[in-house]
């Protein structure tokens, strides 16, 4: 039996933004450093652009 | 890093046309493993372990497989994106996941996730192309 999928999606958004930052980390950069990093920024970039575009959608529907 | 990554310090793989096929076809079925087979092993095992997983969070979160379905071009474009994962999509086909459940709140989050561990193994098997002719 499967536990409960969680009704957060903050936590949903976390880990779709961790899962497609480390592929693409992966993918774009050769060295092992690099491609933390490089991981570490798209993934802050993801969750920066989340809790943006979170916010200016707020007022909505007016 | 224990495989350097650099074309200098590793032989071409070729560019037969065989060996495209092979690597193409290993890289769909089993993510990551057109880089395990080119001595990628560090990525490899990242694609290995990610991309199933998003494709099983997909399904726990009651996403779905999308049919083939000609009458719907997005449904279609879907039904391509989830079969890019290979054999992760094979065994849900065979073990009947996949039904989606509409009503779950978590349902569109399902479909997101399933489509883009598909759509990220496409990319991936275009690295994996371009490693074996020698590009990367």
């Amino acid at each position: 039996m499967l536990p409960t999928v969680p009704a957060s999606h903050f936590l949903f958004m976390v880990a779709y933004a961790l899962l497609v930052s480390i592929v693409f980390a992966a993918l774009l950069k050769d060295q092992r450093r690099e491609q933390v990093r490089t991981g570490a920024m798209m993934f802050g970039a993801f969750l920066a652009a989340a809790f943006v575009f979170g916010w200016l959608m707020y007022p909505f529907p007016l | 890093m224990a495989t350097k990554s650099t074309t200098a310090e590793r032989p071409r793989a070729g560019a037969e046309p065989w060996r495209l096929a092979l690597v193409c076809a290993l890289a769909w079925l089993i993510p990551g493993a057109g880089h395990f087979f080119q001595g990628r092993r560090d990525k490899g095992l990242v694609f290995l372990v990610t991309l199933p997983l998003m494709f099983a969070l997909g399904l726990w979160f009651q996403g779905r497989i999308f049919p083939f379905e000609w009458s719907d071009p997005l449904v279609f474009l879907g039904a391509i994106a989830d079969r890019g994962i290979g054999v992760p999509y094979l065994i849900a086909y065979f073990a009947d996941a996949g039904a989606g459940r509409v009503i779950a709140a978590s349902y569109e989050y399902g479909n997101t996730f399933l489509m883009t561990s598909g759509l990220l193994n496409f990319l991936v098997i275009l690295d994996a192309f371009d490693i074996a002719q020698g590009r990367k």
